[in-house]
C-alpha cells in the first residue's frame, strides 16, 4: 500500500477495480495430488460454494455519499466548476460491468447534470420500469424500488458522456484522515469521486427583461444532478464526430420537451390520457401547461410543505421524502410530450441545484470598493440624484446625525461609531483637565466640538453598554455579586485589622488585604504583624554565626605570633612574598625542626649516678623477694622456691619499661 | 533588627496565597486559562466584559451609523476606537452603581477591570494548543466586507499578517507574523465582520476550501460576456504544479466544448490540447487521475496590499503600484490641526 500523503496532501488514481465484480459465483474446490507419491485418484468429493458479491444497483446506500459538489439545493454561481460527488467506497463506480467484453472495465456510474426541462426524474417505481424498456438487466436488485431520469434522445446526445469520456469522470482520492477539510468524514482516507462533464452555466440574458441595460443579468436556472447506472445501456450513449469542436452555446437552446409541450394547444389533453391527473407543477418562468405525474405515493397530489407531507406516515424514511420533494419539478413526463425516443437510466442518488448569474468570487472581490470606513463611494456625475442626501462625514469619521434634544430642539450631533479611520487616542485628555475620570453617567462623556455642535459618540457608546449590561439578567447578577463580594473583603479585612490589633502582642494595622477566608485572613495579618517587627514580638534574632571564644595571650600582629611560633623570619617571609607570592614564599620557606641527638642519651656523672641507684633499687628488691615479700607480684606469699621461679619466668616472659630502659642504658 | 532577611514573612504570605488560588484553579475541571495570580474581577465578568470590547451584540447602527459609509459590494478597513470600547465598558460596570461609595468602589477598581479585560480581549479565539497571547492590548484593527461573496461563499478564510508575504503563502497560524483575529462574524447574510489583534499590513481572503473542487477559469476581458469560455492552467502531474504563470492566461490550455450542448465539455479534444502541452509529465495517453489534476481548482484568494514592486508606505505614499490600494487607504490622512481648523472652520 502507498504511503499516506502529508496532510494537505492527495494522491490520485485513476482507477481501483475489485477483484470480483457484482454477481453470482461458484466456487469449486478441488483435491488435486501429485501422483508419484499417491495413488492416482482419491475419493475426495468436489466441493462447491455459492456466493454473492453485492454491490449497490438502483439505490445509494446511506452513509456512502460523502459530499457532493454543488451542494444540494445550493443557489450560486458554480458555473466555472465541475459538479461533482465523492463516494465513501473507493471501488464503488468499478463494481459492476456496464458493457461486455472490453466494455466491462468501464465505469458504470456517470454523473448527469440537466438543466430544468431536459428530462424527466420519477418517483419511486418498481427497479423492473427504472430502466428503457426492452433493457433487461441480469441479476438481482439491491432494492425493490427505484428512480430513473427520462431523456429524450437529443438529450443523451447533447449532455451524456460519451463512452470514452467514461473512464476519464472517474478516480480515486487517498489522504490523509487526519485532515479533517479533505477527508469528509470517511473511515480509511480512500473515496471514489464521479465528476460530471458538464459546467453548469446560468441562463443567457434575455434582452427584452433586462430593460436594455448594459450588463445583463443572467437568468438563474435549476440543474439536477443524478448518479446514473449506465448499466446494459452504453449503446445509447452518445458518439461525438471527431472534428467537431462547439463554442458557446445558451443553455436554454437546447431542444428540450417543454417545447415540445407548448406545441400542444390544449394542455388538458395531457392530462386526460393519462390515468391519474396530478397537480400542475408551477416552475419558474413561463407557466407550464398541467402535466401528470404519474406517482404511487398520495402525497404528490398534496400541495402541503414537504413537513406535512404523508411520506412520514406512510413510514418511509425522511430522505426518500426530501428526495421525493427535490424531485418534484423534473417530474413533468418527457415520454408523454415528445414523440422522440426516450431513454431511461436508474438514478442512484440526485439532487438539485441552482445557478445564477452572480459574477464568481474571483470578479466579485476585484470589483470591490476598497477604502477605509468613513470614506464615501465616488458619486458618478450621471447618475440620478440620490433620494436622500449623502451624509455629512468628517474626515476623522464622524457622522452628523440628527438629534432630538431633552428639550426637544432639532438638531445635529456627532457620532462616530467604534470604527474609525484612524489611531483614536485611548486616552482622551485634553490640556486643560488631564485624563478623564471614571464615568458613572453617559452625560459625563459628551463633548461640545468646536464647531458648536455636540459630540455623542462617547455617551452613545457608555449607554449601549449599559443597556446591554442591562439586557442580561445573568451579568447583572454577576456584577453585583461581585461588588458585594469586593465589600464583603473589605469588611474581612477591616475584622481582621481588629481582631488582630485587640492581641496586646501586635500594634498597628495589617497590611494583608487578599482575603479567602477570616481564618487565613487573621493568620495571614499575625504573620505580617509578625514580620514587620519581630523584635518587638519574639525577640531579637539569632545571628547567623557566633563568635568564638578570645584566646588568652593571642596579641598583637597575629602573623608574626604565627611566625615566631613556627621559628619564621616574618620579615623575609615577607619580603619573599612581595616577589613570588604568599603561597609560593610559604611552600618555599622551610620550617626549621630540631635535631635528633647524635650520641648516648647521657653521660658523665649523671650516667653514673642514675645507674648506681638503679642497681641500689635493684638489690633492695632481690632483698625483699628473697626474703618471701613479693609485691610486685601482686598475689598471696607463696611458699617455697616456687614463687622465685614463677616470677623469674614472667619477667622474662615479659619485658617491662624498666627492663627496655635498662637494656638502653646498659653498655 | 538590621539584618537583611532572605525571605520575609510577607512574601511567604503572598506565595501561600498564590499557590493555593492556583491549586483552587486547578482542582476544578475548568479548560487551563493562561491567567493565573490573583485577580480583581472574576473571570466569567471579564470575558463577558472583552466579549463586549469586540462589540459582541452591539447593534450595528452603532457600528456603522449610516448605510452609505458601507455600500454594496465594499470593503472597509478601519481601527477600533479603543477610547470607545472604554466608555462602553463603564457604562456596563455603571450597572448597580446607586450609592456614592458604588461609585467610589467603581473608581477604585476601573484601573484594574481595564487591565484585566484588556488581558482577557486577546484571549478571545485562543485555540486550545496556541500560546495564549498575553500582555497589553495594542492596536486593534478590523475589516467590514459587504458583498455577494459573503452571502455566496459562506465560511470565508481571512488571515492578516504584520509583514509583507508572498500572494500565495501558506503560514500557520503559530507564524509570528500572522496576526490573529480576535472576531469574525457575519452580522447579516452579507455582511462580515473581522477584528484583527494589531495592524495588518496584508489581508488575504480566500474562497472556503470545500474539499477539492475541478473546474476552468474564465478567460481574461469583460466580465459580462456571455460567450462563455474555460481555461485550465497545465500541470506537472508529479507535483501538481502549473507549467505556466497563473497570472497570465494567454498561455494556457482550452477547455473545448461539445457543439449545440451548453456546458458540456468535450473530453477527447480536451484531452488531446493538454496532451499537446510539453511538460505534465502524462505520457501518451491521459487516465482519469491526470485528467482531475489538470482540471484542480484551488480557491482564489483575494490579497489587500501592495501587489507588484512592494513598494515602502513611507517613501511611496502615493501608494503607486498597488492594486487595492490599501497601504495609503490605511494611513491616517487627516492631522489634529487640519482638523481643528475643519471644526472652527465654521465658528470664526
Amino acid at each position: 500500500m502507498p504511503s499516506t500523503p502529508q496532510p494537505g496532501f492527495f494522491n490520485l488514481w485513476s482507477a481501483l477495480t475489485p477483484p470480483l465484480r457484482a454477481g453470482q459465483f461458484r466456487l469449486d474446490a478441488r483435491v488435486d495430488l501429485d501422483p508419484g507419491a499417491a495413488p492416482t485418484s482419491l475419493p475426495v468429493e468436489t466441493g462447491q460454494t455459492f456466493f454473492t458479491v453485492d454491490a449497490p444497483r438502483f439505490a445509494l446506500p446511506a452513509g456512502q455519499l460523502l459530499s457532493t459538489y454543488p451542494p444540494a439545493n445550493g443557489n450560486g454561481a458554480y458555473s466555472e466548476r465541475l459538479p461533482q460527488v465523492v463516494l465513501k467506497r473507493r471501488t464503488l463506480p468499478w463494481e459492476r460491468a456496464p458493457g461486455t467484453g472490453a466494455d466491462a472495465a468501464l465505469p458504470w456510474l456517470a454523473l448527469v447534470v440537466i438543466a430544468q426541462g431536459e428530462g424527466t426524474l420519477s418517483p419511486e417505481v418498481d427497479v423492473a420500469q427504472c430502466v428503457t424498456p426492452g433493457v433487461a438487466l441480469a441479476g438481482a436488485a439491491d432494492v425493490t424500488q427505484g428512480v430513473y431520469l427520462e431523456v429524450t434522445k437529443t438529450v443523451v446526445d447533447a449532455v451524456f458522456p460519451t463512452k470514452e469520456d467514461l473512464p476519464l469522470l472517474c478516480h480515486v482520492r487517498q489522504v490523509d484522515l487526519s485532515d479533517t477539510e479533505l477527508a469528509l468524514g470517511d473511515d480509511d482516507g480512500w473515496m471514489a469521486v464521479v465528476l460530471a462533464n458538464r459546467l453548469p452555466w446560468p441562463a443567457s440574458a434575455d434582452p427584452t427583461t433586462t430593460g436594455g441595460s448594459d450588463q445583463p443579468a443572467a437568468a438563474p436556472v435549476q440543474y439536477l444532478a443524478c448518479l446514473v447506472n449506465l448499466e446494459g445501456q452504453l449503446a445509447a450513449l452518445p458518439d461525438v464526430a471527431e472534428d467537431e469542436v462547439g463554442t458557446f452555446v445558451p443553455v436554454d437552446a437546447i431542444a428540450h420537451f417543454d417545447a415540445y409541450a407548448d406545441a400542444f394547444a390544449d394542455p388538458d389533453s395531457l392530462a386526460m390520457a393519462q390515468p391519474a391527473a396530478g397537480p400542475p407543477q408551477a416552475g419558474p418562468g413561463t407557466p407550464r401547461p398541467a402535466i401528470v405525474a404519474r406517482s404511487t405515493l398520495s402525497d404528490t397530489w398534496a400541495t402541503a410543505p414537504a413537513a406535512a407531507a404523508a411520506p412520514t406516515a406512510l413510514g418511509i424514511d425522511a430522505g426518500r421524502a426530501v428526495r421525493e420533494i427535490m424531485g418534484r419539478p423534473w417530474r413533468t413526463p418527457a415520454a408523454a410530450v415528445t414523440a422522440e425516443q426516450t431513454y431511461r437510466f436508474p438514478v442512484l442518488t440526485h439532487w438539485q441545484f441552482t445557478v445564477d448569474g452572480d459574477p464568481s468570487f474571483e470578479g466579485l472581490m476585484q470589483a470591490l470598493d476598497v477604502a477605509l470606513l468613513g470614506s464615501l463611494p465616488d458619486l458618478d456625475p450621471q447618475a440620478p440624484p440620490a433620494p436622500r442626501p449623502a451624509p455629512d462625514v468628517a474626515a476623522t469619521g464622524h457622522v452628523g446625525l440628527a438629534h432630538l434634544t431633552r428639550r426637544g430642539d432639532q438638531a445635529t450631533a456627532w457620532y462616530r461609531g467604534p470604527l474609525a479611520p484612524r489611531p483614536a487616542k485611548r486616552d482622551s485628555s485634553t490640556a486643560t483637565d488631564g485624563p478623564l475620570p471614571v464615568a458613572h453617567a453617559s452625560d459625563q462623556l459628551r463633548r461640545v466640538t468646536p464647531d458648536g455642535r455636540e459630540d455623542l459618540t462617547y455617551a452613545a457608546a457608555f449607554e449601549i453598554g449599559r443597556l446591554l449590561a442591562l439586557s442580561q439578567p445573568s451579568v447583572v447578577a454577576a456584577l453585583m455579586r461581585w461588588r458585594a463580594e469586593q465589600f464583603g473583603a473589605a469588611r474581612a479585612a477591616e475584622l481582621a485589622a481588629q481582631t488582630v490589633a485587640g492581641t496586646s502582642l501586635l500594634g498597628g494595622p495589617p497590611a494583608i488585604t487578599d482575603v479567602a477566608g477570616l481564618g487565613r485572613l487573621v493568620g495571614g495579618a499575625l504573620l505580617g504583624r509578625i514580620d514587620a517587627d519581630p523584635a518587638a514580638t519574639v525577640g531579637p534574632r539569632r545571628p547567623l554565626a557566633d563568635p568564638g571564644a578570645p584566646i588568652a595571650g593571642l596579641t598583637g600582629d597575629l602573623e608574626a605570633v604565627v611566625a615566631t611560633g613556627l621559628g619564621l623570619d616574618i620579615d623575609a617571609l615577607r619580603a619573599q612574598a612581595g616577589q613570588v607570592g604568599v603561597v609560593d614564599a610559604l611552600a618555599n620557606t622551610a620550617v626549621p625542626m630540631a635535631d635528633a641527638p647524635a650520641g648516648p642519651l647521657l653521660e658523665g656523672p649523671d650516667l653514673t649516678t642514675l645507674r648506681s641507684a638503679a642497681e641500689a633499687i635493684a638489690g633492695r628488691m632481690a632483698t625483699q623477694a628473697a626474703a618471701g615479700a613479693a609485691p610486685l607480684a601482686g598475689a598471696a606469699p607463696l611458699a617455697g622456691a616456687a614463687p622465685l621461679a614463677g616470677a623469674e619466668a614472667g619477667a622474662r616472659a615479659q619485658p617491662d619499661a624498666l627492663d627496655r630502659l635498662l637494656t638502653e642504658l646498659g653498655p | 533588627m538590621t539584618d537583611a532577611a532572605l525571605l520575609t514573612g510577607a512574601m511567604a504570605v503572598q506565595a501561600t496565597l498564590t499557590a493555593s488560588a492556583t491549586l483552587g484553579g486547578s482542582l476544578q475541571s475548568q479548560p487551563p486559562d493562561p491567567r493565573t495570580g490573583p485577580r480583581v474581577v472574576p473571570n466569567d465578568l471579564a470575558d463577558w466584559l472583552a466579549a463586549l470590547r469586540l462589540l459582541a451584540a452591539v447593534p450595528f447602527g452603532y457600528l456603522v451609523p449610516d448605510a452609505e459609509l458601507l455600500p454594496q459590494e465594499s470593503a472597509r478597513f478601519c481601527y477600533l476606537d479603543r477610547a470607545w470600547t472604554d466608555a462602553l465598558v463603564q457604562g456596563a460596570m455603571s450597572v448597580g452603581t446607586v450609592t456614592t461609595a458604588d461609585h467610589a468602589q467603581l473608581e477604585a477598581v476601573y484601573p484594574y477591570v481595564r487591565d484585566e479585560v484588556d488581558e482577557a480581549e486577546r484571549l478571545a479565539r485562543v485555540a486550545g494548543h496556541d500560546p495564549a497571547p498575553l500582555g497589553p492590548a495594542g492596536p486593534v484593527t478590523g475589516l467590514l466586507l459587504r458583498s455577494r461573496a459573503v452571502a455566496g461563499w459562506p465560511g470565508l478564510h481571512v488571515r492578516a499578517y504584520s509583514e509583507l508575504v508572498p500572494d500565495d503563502a501558506m503560514l500557520p497560524d503559530s507564524d509570528p507574523r500572522r496576526l490573529r483575529l480576535l472576531r469574525m462574524e457575519r452580522l447579516a447574510p452579507a455582511v462580515l465582520f473581522v477584528l484583527i489583534d494589531g495592524v495588518p499590513r496584508i489581508v488575504h481572503v480566500e474562497e472556503p476550501r470545500q474539499g477539492l473542487q475541478f473546474g476552468v477559469r474564465p478567460p481574461d476581458g469583460d466580465p459580462a460576456d456571455t460567450t462563455r469560455q474555460g481555461l485550465v492552467p497545465p500541470r506537472d502531474i508529479n507535483t501538481g504544479e502549473p507549467l505556466v504563470p497563473m497570472d497570465d492566461k494567454t498561455s494556457w490550455v482550452p477547455v473545448r466544448f461539445r457543439p449545440n450542448a451548453p456546458g458540456v465539455l468535450n473530453l477527447r479534444k480536451t484531452r488531446d490540447a493538454l496532451l499537446a502541452v510539453p511538460g505534465t509529465n502524462m505520457g501518451t495517453d491521459v487516465d482519469s487521475a491526470e485528467f482531475a489534476i489538470q482540471l484542480l481548482r484551488y480557491p482564489y484568494r483575494q490579497v489587500f496590499g501592495p501587489t507588484g514592486p512592494q513598494t515602502d508606505p513611507e517613501t511611496n505614499p502615493s501608494g503607486t503600484g498597488t492594486k487595492a490600494g490599501w497601504i495609503q487607504v490605511f494611513r491616517p490622512r487627516i492631522a489634529v490641526p487640519e482638523l481643528f481648523a475643519e471644526f472652527t472652520k465654521g465658528t470664526s
